[in-house]
């Protein structure tokens, strides 16, 4: 272990010298990578909780001390609310949304079809485009005079839709009933292919065998499907649900870049996240902002371990 | 000789879960990360699985109605963004396939009526994802190869808790990020970039996906270097390195990827207008800059900022979607 051990070998030495090399060679291997990661993760989450805990001046620090303060208020604040409503509503509808596309998807591109490997790549080719090009896209598409109510409108359509309401130059994005929907719709548009790519590796993981027994018991496609390739895919689903969830939890670029900062129209697309945002950034309120992201945290930390709680407690059959 | 670490992530480990959206706030720009680093490799070539009978043609038939039908729908709104950018405002609003007039007028503002022109918000997107994607490949080579290879007290420990901080989700460390850069002095002029980078200078991701694929070569190649006399640092460097492309390739393309498109951290870490990297200037122009709903030019500037990573995706789509998930979780 000590320096002389190296400059005169013995039988032992050579070995633990060795041993030694090899441990200073890992610690200056992971000394920097280890040094960002405790101080910009593991620093941050902590000092995140420190400063939800204060009164926090922006430019002195902290002012005082508040306890829970920040985060009874959080409760009882309305627009704060408000948007745990309306990024749980968003993420209960948008992921099994999603999830059911990605698997439809998935099921029939693994067939025996031509053109697999085509298929696979446009289903998946929304997802290489940055949230804020998708996002233009659609606020033209379904802009009122947009190619969405201009199709529907040839497709003779119109009366359908307004039986629900609308009228031919609906403003999908800019109406604060329908806004977060069409945010919805977006998103699922934009995932579906990613959540395919997610359950194709699962149901590639199914053996070919169970396949071969199900058609021996007689059953037809449809049963197969429910009866075996379903209960299954639990860990696929499992990991899809979970990727959703949190991603879901976090909406935040596709709000900004249509709502703008105020989750316009009428704090429709005000998201926690959003709501942090504007807490920290426009309302100056550090204190307050830490303990929204604090919550946020405890609200995903807790969703990912119901959903596991979940999905392994369950037997395969009876899904 | 040297140890695995007993507990490897599993596909179902939230951990990993969280690490799809590890890169750029929303699941847009990082689920290819969950998919490099979740997903049980594929074993051998892909086995087409015959639900039922798939003789039946109509059945068949119904498969290439929905894919067909479902492809157009992937592509129609981009295909009519670009239609879009050769047309006039006026004609804009239209239902027509074929722009008239066809101008380039749009596109000649996009080129060069916008502030920050558009080369400068090009120039801000390339200096910050090539740094980071460099920082990703040379720091996650480093941790990765020590965490697959070299012994260390402390080794699991310190490997796990680098798996953790996939838990952290990026909004909780919006604030404190924002202080320390701050802090840090980062937060003035063109430092606002390197903030970015600081922020994104190495992921869980990076460091797992390539901790895996050194876990995957043989033992006897190292050895065999040692033997010859080489220290840690030349074996790493000369024999495993070169070994670790395709794991180099997934990183690069997924950092790449993910920083060009990312919108988060430039929202919160850039205030001058100058230092504006595409996605930011794209969401800005329309939001604030009066651009508003001038659709042509905006549908130009979304061809633009889209062109680089499509380019990519045409030669790399193996990487994005199936080589990554080869290279994740081998080992």
């Amino acid at each position: 272990m000590t320096a002389a051990s190296a400059t005169r070998p013995s039988k032992v030495a050579p070995k633990r010298v060795g041993e030694r090399q090899e441990a200073l060679a890992g610690y200056a291997l992971i000394a920097v990578p280890m040094l960002l990661f405790l101080v910009l993760n593991i620093g941050s989450i902590l000092y995140a909780a420190f400063i939800s805990v204060w009164r926090w001046n922006v430019r002195t620090g902290p002012q005082k001390f508040l306890g829970l303060d920040n985060y009874v208020n959080a409760l009882n604040d309305p627009i704060f609310r408000s948007a745990v409503t309306n990024t749980i509503y968003y993420t209960v509808i948008w992921v099994p949304l999603t999830m059911a596309l990605g698997l439809f998807l998935a099921v029939i591109v693994n067939q025996k079809i031509r053109g697999k490997t085509f298929f696979r790549g446009a289903f998946y080719f929304p997802s290489i485009a940055s949230s804020a090009a998708i996002s233009t896209i659609w606020i033209f598409i379904l802009n009122p005079f947009g190619l969405f109510n201009e199709v529907r409108g040839v497709l003779g359509l119109n009366p359908l839709f307004s039986l629900l309401g609308y009228d031919a130059n609906q403003d999908w994005l800019g109406d604060y009933h329908t806004a977060m929907n069409g945010v919805i719709i977006l998103n699922a548009w934009t995932t579906s292919g990613t959540f395919m790519i997610f359950y194709l590796a699962s149901l590639q993981a199914i053996p070919h065998e169970v396949y071969e027994a199900a058609a021996i018991d007689g059953a037809g496609a449809w049963d197969t499907f429910w009866r075996v390739t379903f209960p299954l895919l639990r860990p696929g689903h499992f990991f899809v649900a979970t990727v959703g969830i949190i991603g879901g939890l976090q909406l935040f670029d596709q709000a900004v870049q249509i709502g703008n900062v105020d989750g316009a129209p009428a704090n429709s697309l005000m998201t926690l996240v959003l709501y942090l945002y504007n807490a920290a950034f426009k309302r100056l309120q550090y204190g307050y902002a830490a303990a929204i992201g604090v919550v946020l945290f405890l609200i995903i930390f807790t969703a990912t371990l119901i959903q596991r709680r979940i999905f392994e407690g369950r037997q395969p059959t009876t899904a | 000789m040297r140890d695995v670490p007993e507990r490897e992530p599993t596909p179902t480990d939230p951990a990993l879960a969280q690490g799809a959206l590890d890169v750029g706030g929303g699941v847009a720009q990082a689920r290819a990360i969950g998919v490099a680093a979740a997903l049980p490799a594929p074993v051998g070539k892909q086995q087409a699985i015959v639900v039922g009978d798939t003789s039946h043609a109509w059945r068949r038939r119904l498969a290439y109605f929905f894919l067909i039908g479902y492809a157009l729908l992937m592509f129609v709104p981009f295909a009519w963004t670009v239609i879009t950018s050769f047309k006039t405002l006026e004609d804009s609003v239209r239902l027509t396939l074929i722009p008239q007039p066809f101008t380039t007028a749009a596109w000649d503002y996009a080129l060069n009526e916008l502030h920050p022109n558009v080369a400068q918000m090009f120039f801000n997107s390339f200096v910050v994802a090539i740094a980071v994607t460099l920082t990703n490949v040379v720091l996650g080579s480093f941790a990765g190869y020590a965490f697959a290879r070299l012994r260390f007290p402390g080794r699991n420990v310190l490997f796990l808790l680098v798996l953790a901080t996939l838990m952290i989700p990026d909004q909780l460390r919006m604030l404190p990020i924002y202080i320390i850069t701050n802090a840090l002095g980062l937060g003035k002029g063109p430092l606002q970039l390197a903030s970015i980078v600081l922020v994104l200078a190495i992921s869980a991701t990076s460091v797992f996906l390539l901790r895996q694929y050194f876990l995957t070569i043989p033992k006897d190649l190292e050895e065999a270097a040692r033997m010859d006399g080489a220290g840690h640092w030349t074996t790493f460097l000369r024999v495993m390195l070169p070994l670790a492309t395709p794991a180099i390739a997934a990183v690069t393309i997924l950092q790449f990827q993910g920083t060009w498109n990312g919108f988060f951290w430039p929202f919160v870490l850039i205030r001058d207008q100058n230092l504006w990297t595409l996605p930011l200037g794209l969401t800005e122009f329309r939001l604030v800059g009066g651009f508003g709903t001038n659709w042509p030019p905006l549908m130009a500037t979304v061809v633009l900022a889209t062109a680089p990573i499509l380019v990519l995706y045409m030669f790399f789509q193996r990487y994005f979607v199936e080589g990554i998930a080869a290279s994740g979780v081998k080992g």
